[in-house]
């Protein structure tokens, strides 16, 4: 695996590249949908609930109709009264509530009006008479008979249930040497994307529908859309503007926002533009599952896992998002990263009266691993064995086959372990560091792109214009994680032209081929095989008109630096541009071409958990050093050291900025991080008090290092790898596993405040006699 | 209670040029009337949250002769109600009178937030977690307030009778904070803790002010005010006196800082415990204390070694 082979020679790829759309950027001049204007364009406002249960009994708009300036006000009436989701079995979102509003927050009505302020004044003049309802805010309370339901169709509050089962757990209890079950809580967590949702909304005099919005997933968006409005998708076209940070969310799905833009501008004749203020974007669903884990392990006397079992609760809140694939997910991943012979999952996700739950990204996997990483550790230290020791025992390897059917076929976990415990110095430091001083290790992994029931595929398209620089389309958007540039280079790197000479488009689905966008670290493999296969049929087309031109084969030509070159005669060359030319003007052809990539030939059961979910998978390590301040329970993070196997990195630059905004991700989650509430009421709704790590929180530059282990992945393009969530998932066991090696105190609890850890080294002090 | 920040209310917004305008608009309303808006960092969330929903707002921003930043003939140092403390942390004078003010106006939110908020309104506001209160009180600070009936001043320790309130009529404004020249050897510390390692909301704030006794090596004198130790920011007189006439110890600081405990009462919310704020009044206290002691002490050998050269 690690041999000269997997270190090949490119043109293009391998070597830092800063992304195109850097400079627009930072000189302000991309447009995202909150820049876009349009004559005539209206501003929209959502009216939200003010409860976190309760029935919708009257709404009067009068006075919101009759104040000078809006133009038309909607509720979910006026709407087909369809409800469109994610998955098939779990429709349960409406553009805006009929009858129901199940969280505090949620969207009762919609104003369109000449401007922002004159939408908020007509907000204001809509009132709504609620018979407010009883409500349920933790998921053990709402599955006890009696509590209020939520959704007619789920009884006990359950939205979603899976389970699985590979190997016999009890049996594997019944013999091993050591046992252990721990209990861990989880908190929620925002996306913190800077660019709120927005939207522009056009309704044309043909009765087509057009979208512009901040949309990861376009494709996804569209699909919803015709839902919702209960019109043919291919009536609406989504067009993709520049998206200002995803990790999921609201910016994957067709929002209220999104389909009152449509519904208000076709009742005004007039474009309708939606921004939610950053107060909206944490009030609203879309956020990191809470969950309490559950975990139960048993062990070999020299530490070998023998069997573990999970048991989840994920508090879903008010709709469904994705979280049935949230659950399933968590289950499947614990497979990875280390060898589990027998393990049992269930899991739970429940219905409750707050902002609804999805994906965000490391999705489920951040949660398991953190319990799973942290009860590692203490196995580690009642069985006296290494921490890395007992990582590396159970380390999955290339080529093994997980027993929920995971065919493994790079993964340099044993490496990324080696590099991390060299970077930072571990065993001079593991218990050597002074008091209130600390080391701790954390491992995860990840996929590349999950298969889902539904739309997995990706598919390229790419055409060669006379110029000798190529157009090229997905439906993969970049959401700030460099897709354009990667695709560019890969594009780039086939054909022999500069990463500038490829004009990736964005989404458009009037024009760019149909693909479920940007998520679960799809991209870079999944459309990176697309891009390469559509590259590579437009190479062959060009070296077809190439060779006879030259009078040589075909198969002897490469593609260098804007040339064709005979590879055994390399004096032998023609421009790109000349063999473009005479190919299109002379003799009419079209340089084209397309690529898919699906890998879809095993069917995954869904029912059992069995199947290969992703092409490739990815582990990561982590070591990350604290200080703990006892006299405040503060946590300075110190240093954060890990490695990463993404296969062959493409962009390495990218992949850095990758993997590095992955573990401050982490920080922040572990640390500071967390969404308040109180009888469904979020406390904090704003970026001062939800507290984002800022960059005084993270270690000096010079102790935040990150190193790629390289492995060849076969099914990726050219090796490649996801880079964007695996390396994050390691991070918060790490910093838990820290603050233990640093004070003693183990918490399972996050995010791990000074509070707790202050009053847990009290109560050690205590313990010893020391206060 | 509302559940979302809404528009602002529709009010009238006057904007005077100066103190005797500001005067004149205020004197016979009432505080449900009329807003006073110096930066607004506070006030317009206030607006928005519904909060306060004012007739009239009366914007300071253009009245120049409560912007300023004066030496006093004495050695002290006066400052108007408007200045930002963007202009506090800029300025030398502040700087070589009172390093404190620029440690704990440093200390809050960012450039941005620094540039508009002003020290009247830190103060004015009157809210338990005011950064810039706790500094100035140990300063022994007095603070002006204007009216159509004259001006009086008042010790700024006495300013807040109960949470959110202040001792000014409804016709008057603070239009100017003084702070005497410091005693010889003294110096002063502001620490704050938050969750975070910067720009955050503080959970608990202490300042302490302490001069020197050099032929006794004791503290002459020393002063301790809290941010968020109870419903207003206040000075922990008892505490305070336990040090005085006393040198630096171990066993001190632990009285000093039990005896602050004692007299703090800090509130229980979702930003943090009570329980947890009085262990951190606990923990800053002795550090404060040392930190100005530290400082104090080191003056003193700065102004010898300038002397004797």
């Amino acid at each position: 695996m690690l041999n000269k082979d997997t270190q090949r020679e490119f043109q293009v790829l391998g070597k830092p590249t800063p992304k195109k759309d850097a400079p627009q950027k930072a000189a302000g001049r991309a447009e995202y949908a909150d820049d876009i204007s349009m004559p005539g364009m209206l501003h929209g406002k959502l009216l939200r609930s003010p409860h976190p249960h309760a029935r919708i009994v009257s709404i009067d708009v009068s006075r919101a109709m009759a104040l000078p300036g809006v133009r038309a006000v909607i509720t979910g009436r006026d709407f087909p009264g369809v409800r469109y989701g994610n998955l098939p079995q779990t429709r349960d979102y409406l553009p805006l509530a009929i009858d129901t509003v199940r969280y505090l927050g949620e969207e009762v009505a919609a104003v369109a009006a000449v401007d922002e302020d004159t939408a908020e004044e007509a907000i204001e003049l809509i009132h709504v008479e609620y018979e407010v309802l009883a409500a349920t805010f933790d998921p053990e309370e709402a599955m006890k008979p009696g509590a209020p339901q939520l959704h007619g169709q789920s009884p006990g509050n359950i939205s979603a249930h899976t389970e699985s089962h590979f190997g016999d757990v009890e049996a594997a209890f019944a013999q091993a040497d050591y046992v252990r079950e721990d209990f861990f809580e989880t908190q929620p967590v925002k996306q913190g994307m800077l660019e709120p949702h927005a939207c522009v909304g056009l309704w044309d005099s043909f009765g087509k529908a057009t979208l512009w919005s901040c949309k990861m997933s376009p494709y996804a968006v569209w699909r919803q859309l015709a839902m919702g409005l209960d019109i043919k998708p291919g009536d609406i076209r989504v067009v993709q503007t520049y998206v200002g940070g995803g990790f999921s969310g609201g910016k994957q799905e067709a929002m209220p926002m999104d389909f009152c833009a449509l519904l208000l501008a076709k009742k005004t004749g007039r474009p309708v533009k939606f921004v939610h203020t950053m107060e909206e974007v944490l009030i609203i669903g879309h956020m990191r599952h809470p969950m309490k884990i559950w975990l139960k392990t048993g062990t070999t006397r020299d530490g070998r896992i023998l069997a573990q079992h999970v048991k989840l609760l994920a508090n879903g809140g008010a709709y469904s998002s994705i979280g049935g694939f949230s659950i399933f997910l968590a289950g499947a991943m614990i497979n990875l990263p280390y060898r589990v012979p027998n393990m049992k999952f269930e899991a739970d996700r429940v219905y409750t009266n707050n902002g609804f739950c999805g994906a965000l990204r490391g999705h489920t996997v951040v949660q398991m691993c953190f319990a799973r990483d942290s009860q590692l550790e203490m196995i580690a230290a009642e069985l006296r064995l290494d921490p890395l020791e007992i990582r590396r025992r159970n380390a999955i390897q290339d080529g093994d086959v997980t027993p929920n059917g995971f065919r493994v076929n790079t993964f340099a976990f044993d490496e990324c372990i080696t590099r991390v415990a060299e970077m930072s110095d571990w065993s001079n430091k593991k218990g050597k560091l002074p008091k209130y001083r600390g080391i701790g290790f954390g491992c995860g992994a990840h996929l590349s792109g999950a298969r889902l029931m539904g739309h997995s595929a990706s598919t390229a398209e790419m055409r060669m214009l006379e110029d000798g620089t190529v157009h090229l389309t997905t439906g993969s958007t970049d959401v700030g994680q460099g897709v354009e540039t990667v695709m560019s280079m890969i594009a780039a790197e086939v054909l022999g032209v500069g990463v500038d000479d490829v004009h990736y488009l964005k989404v458009d689905s009037a024009a760019t081929p149909l693909d479920p966008g940007t998520f679960g670290s799809r991209v870079t493999l999944f459309t990176g095989n697309a891009v390469k296969q559509a590259a590579e049929e437009i190479a062959r087309q060009l070296a077809e008109v190439a060779a006879a031109r030259m009078g040589v084969a075909a198969e002897d030509l490469e593609f260098r630096k804007h040339e064709i070159i005979n590879r055994k005669d390399e004096k032998q060359r023609v421009s790109l541009k000349e063999i473009v030319r005479w190919g299109m003007f002379q003799q009419g052809r079209i340089f084209s071409g397309r690529g898919s990539y699906g890998y879809s030939e095993e069917k995954i059961d869904f029912r059992t958990g069995h199947g290969n979910l992703s092409p490739a998978y990815n582990p990561t390590a982590c070591a990350v050093e604290v200080e703990v301040d006892p006299e405040t329970g503060q946590v300075t993070v110190v240093g954060l050291w890990g490695a990463d196997d993404s296969g062959t990195p493409l962009n390495p630059m990218a992949v850095k900025g990758q993997v590095i905004g992955a573990a401050v991700m982490s920080i922040g989650h572990a640390l500071y991080e967390n969404l308040i509430r109180i009888d469904g009421k979020v406390m904090n709704p704003s970026f001062r008090d939800y507290k984002m790590p800022l960059a005084t929180d993270m270690p000096l530059l010079a102790n935040f290092k990150h190193s790629n282990v390289i492995t060849w992945e076969p099914e990726g393009p050219f090796g490649a790898k996801e880079a964007g969530q695996g390396a994050g998932t390691g991070v918060i066991a790490a910093i838990a596993n820290a603050v233990f090696d640093a004070t003693g105190v183990r918490l399972n609890r996050l995010p791990l405040t000074p509070e707790r850890i202050l009053f847990g080294i009290k109560r050690l002090q205590e313990q010893n006699g020391e206060a | 209670m509302s559940t979302l920040m809404k528009r602002l209310p529709k009010f009238e917004y006057l904007g005077p040029q100066s103190l005797a305008e500001v005067c004149g608009m205020i004197a016979g309303t009432t505080r449900d009337e009329v807003l006073l808006l110096a930066g607004g960092t506070d006030a317009i969330l206030q607006m928005r949250r519904r909060e306060r929903t004012p007739r009239r707002v009366v914007g300071l921003k253009g009245v120049a002769e409560l912007d300023f930043v004066r030496g006093q003939d004495d050695g002290g140092l006066a400052f108007g109600a408007m200045t930002t403390l963007q202009t506090l942390v800029a300025s030398p004078l502040v700087g070589q009178r009172h390093e404190l003010l620029q440690a704990a106006a440093a200390q809050i939110g960012g450039n941005e937030l620094r540039n508009v908020a002003t020290v009247g309104g830190n103060i004015a506001g009157a809210l338990p977690c005011a950064d810039m209160s706790p500094a100035l009180m140990t300063l022994g600070a007095k603070i002006k307030l204007v009216s159509e009936r004259g001006e009086r001043w008042l010790a700024l320790e006495e300013f807040f009778p109960e949470f959110g309130r202040t001792l000014a009529l409804e016709d008057e404004v603070l239009a100017e904070i003084s702070v005497p020249k410091p005693a010889a050897n003294s110096a002063g510390a502001y620490l704050k803790f938050h969750d975070r390692h910067s720009m955050d909301m503080t959970i608990v704030g202490v300042a302490a002010f302490v001069s020197w006794d050099s032929e006794s090596r004791t503290f002459a004198e020393i002063r301790l005010a809290y941010a968020n130790g109870a419903p207003t920011v206040f000075r922990a007189h008892r505490a305070e006196a336990l040090l005085r006439g006393q040198a630096l110890s171990e066993e001190g600081l632990e009285a000093v800082a039990e005896t602050a405990c004692a007299e703090s009462s800090p509130r229980t919310s979702w930003r943090a415990n009570g329980e947890y704020r009085l262990e951190l009044i606990r923990a800053l206290t002795k550090r404060a204390i040392r930190q100005a002691w530290e400082k104090a002490v080191r003056s003193k050998a700065v102004t010898s070694k300038e002397t004797s050269r």
